[in-house]
């Protein structure tokens, strides 16, 4: 049944065609367990980087196959302007392809290596957005644990992406082991704790090593050098880091903070974007994250004119009873994918304009963030340090000309967290709109 | 094509060969593997026979086996293409192809509308509209009088039903459609282009061969 003699006789061998989708190019590397090549999608055009794992070769290696799969889930859900994102996942009897965004700018040592040291506002730049990238996937349960130059890539706009997740990541044991046993790695960028081969906390090891990054990118070479193994190992042991003269006293601040041998004492992500050092010309990053689901709403908050333009010119869905029909969530095959999403129906016979402004209040009064465009309201919960913010979007709909539809989604974060918003904050506040407001169906995909 | 007995002995008897799958819809052959993990499950969390039974998409939707509901209903009967009471791997493909973003709209319209001829006459009639309409309200448990719902049925069906018979034709449906195209927003699911990494065990599974990747 999956001999294909006959079509491989039909098709002679062309072009190397992954899934008949990717034109295999030039190899960009070989990794211990993976080799990565350049390809391009034959129908786009686009250029995408693949990694080809030999199955033999990983599951030889202790690595379980839940690890493989778990890891591949978690990297799907790193959506993350500075993070490589992936794409697919193909795989055959012998191997797996993982498919990713390809970044075409080389890795951060290479641009040393080249350029030497970067400048303080270059090098502040990159800081900033791998401690974004590094923040994200901490908040998401994920450590890189192999934070390093080579890994840091740069596209044509001069942004960073982290890469090198999914091997890491998924080899980490693994590798882990080399490293200390053998040495054959370059510990350079590894943290005290790690050396003491003890339990480490894994957030507070990624921290020691954007710390090496960051020495490295503005000094042009790394605060531990390997030049006698032993002497190294002593001097990451005490955190005993020379600065150049041309350091800040801030940088130097920083990094100091950064090289605490005691990872209880280390800085933290957190408390990292709050010196003045990191906060200088620091964007936040806007996280798309979890827009995928919202291609068809778009927001452009323009700030103070959500009320002020004419009511009429704002676009009010009317429904019909297909659409109330379409509300149901089966229709969706909701629960099957495992991804459902959370909705609340309510139903109103206040003035939409008003249901909107109240949906404001309500979320302005517990402090999260709101926009607003026509009748859908976005409302964004507060960042947090370990889980994605909660994301609601409410959208108002006329029925009749008496009777509004309020349909609140819940976008992104914690279901309890949802769940106790609607109950606490949304339902009371709209029931307590003039006219009569009636709300039952929670409908949950239960993950 | 070369069978391997053993092989086939993994492969219940709806099995379907991925290739073939893969050539007949919008996803590709990794895809289909992958959506066979998700059916294996979903074939194997009641009867273990590799087969959908209703019960066990009710169980997959509702996480209650004993749970009915209209719309569950009509899709689980669409799914089973054959008509015999169970969903096969390759209905079950077919099906969802139909929730492709890539799908071509008509067929998504066609689909659409055989939902929601709950007595399969080849017609949407007003009192099919309006069941579905009690049906969602009923199981959203959001009270609109029944003057208002009249209302809502009354004004919807007198914008389909343009030929003023009473019923919506599939060419009916088709124009209705086109003026509201938000009615298809349920026939796509952005997410079935991820299923490679939301049902990730297909790798370790996998049974193609390099050369027909």
């Amino acid at each position: 049944m999956h001999t294909y003699d006959e079509k491989k006789k039909k098709q002679p061998q062309q072009r190397p065609l992954l899934l008949n989708r990717y034109e295999k190019g030039e190899l960009l590397g070989v990794g211990n367990f993976a080799c990565v090549y350049h390809a391009r999608h034959i129908s786009t055009g686009d250029e995408v980087a693949i990694k080809v794992v030999e199955k033999s070769k990983i599951f030889k290696s202790e690595l379980s196959k839940e690890h493989i799969e778990r890891e591949i889930a978690v990297l799907y859900r790193l959506r993350h302007p500075n993070i490589v994102r992936l794409f697919e996942v193909m795989a055959s009897k012998t191997k797996i392809y993982i498919v990713m965004e390809y970044v075409r700018g080389g890795d951060l040592l290479h641009k040393l290596s080249t350029d030497g040291a970067l400048s303080e506002a270059v090098g502040r730049k990159f800081f900033q957005q791998l401690i974004s990238a590094v923040k994200f996937c901490h908040a998401r349960g994920v450590y890189h644990r192999d934070i390093k130059l080579e890994n840091l890539l740069v596209d044509e706009k001069g942004d960073l992406k982290l890469s090198d997740f999914g091997l890491s990541a998924v080899a980490e044991q693994k590798r882990a082991a080399a490293l200390f046993s053998t040495m054959c790695g370059t510990p350079a960028y590894v943290a005290p704790e790690l050396l003491a081969h003890r339990a480490y906390d894994a957030a507070r090891a990624d921290v020691w090593s954007c710390g090496v990054v960051l020495f490295g990118l503005q000094a042009g070479y790394l605060p531990f050098r390997d030049i006698n193994g032993k002497a190294m190992g002593h001097r990451i042991r005490k955190g005993e880091v020379r600065y150049p003269k041309s350091f800040s006293s801030d940088l130097t601040g920083l990094l100091h903070r950064i090289f605490v041998p005691d990872p209880t004492k280390r800085i933290t992500i957190s408390e990292i974007m709050e010196t003045s050092w990191f906060r200088k010309d620091f964007r936040e990053v806007k996280l798309y994250d979890r827009c995928s689901s919202l291609d068809n709403i778009e927001y452009e908050h323009t700030p103070g004119s959500s009320f002020d333009s004419s009511p009429a010119a704002r676009r009010l869905t009317k429904l019909n009873a297909f659409d109330i029909i379409s509300f149901s969530p089966w229709l969706k095959l909701s629960g099957m994918f495992e991804d459902g999403g959370c909705e609340r129906w309510y139903t109103s016979s206040a003035e939409v304009l008003e249901i909107v402004s109240r949906l404001e209040e309500i979320a302005g009064s517990v402090g999260f963030t709101v926009q607003t465009k026509d009748f859908v309201v976005s409302i964004e919960g507060r960042e947090k340090e370990e889980e994605e913010p909660l994301w609601i979007v409410v959208e108002v709909s006329e029925l009749t000309p008496d009777v509004a539809v309020i349909v609140a989604t819940k976008k992104g974060g914690d279901r309890e967290e949802y769940e106790e918003f609607c109950n606490n904050k949304l339902s009371p506040g709209l029931q307590s709109l003039k006219g009569n407001t009636s709300l039952e169906n929670a409908a949950c995909g239960v993950h | 094509m070369g069978c391997i007995p053993t092989k086939l002995a993994k492969h219940t008897p709806g099995y379907e060969d991925p290739t073939v799958l893969a050539s007949e819809t919008s996803f590709s052959v990794c895809e289909v593997e992958a959506l066979y993990e998700l059916f294996k499950k979903l074939s194997h969390s009641i009867f273990k026979d590799g087969l959908i039974h209703k019960e066990e998409f009710q169980l997959a939707l509702f996480k209650n086996s004993k749970r009915k509901n209209l719309f569950a209903d009509r899709i689980f009967d669409l799914f089973d293409i054959k008509r015999n009471g169970v969903i096969e791997f390759g209905e079950f493909v077919r099906s969802l192809n139909v929730f492709h973003p890539d799908t071509p709209t008509e067929e998504k319209i066609a689909f659409a509308f055989k939902l929601y001829d709950l007595r399969h006459t080849g017609y949407i009639e007003r009192d099919e509209l309006k069941e579905m309409v009690l049906a969602l309200l009923d199981e959203s448990g959001l009270h609109l009088s029944d003057d208002v719902v009249e209302v809502i049925v009354e004004k919807t069906f007198s914008q389909a039903d343009s030929k003023g018979d009473g019923r919506i034709d599939p060419d009916e449906w088709k124009e209705f459609v086109s003026q509201n195209p938000a009615l298809l927003k349920n026939m796509t699911l952005p997410y079935l282009k991820d299923m490679t990494m939301v049902f990730p065990s297909f790798v370790v599974n996998s049974e193609l061969d390099e050369e027909d990747l």
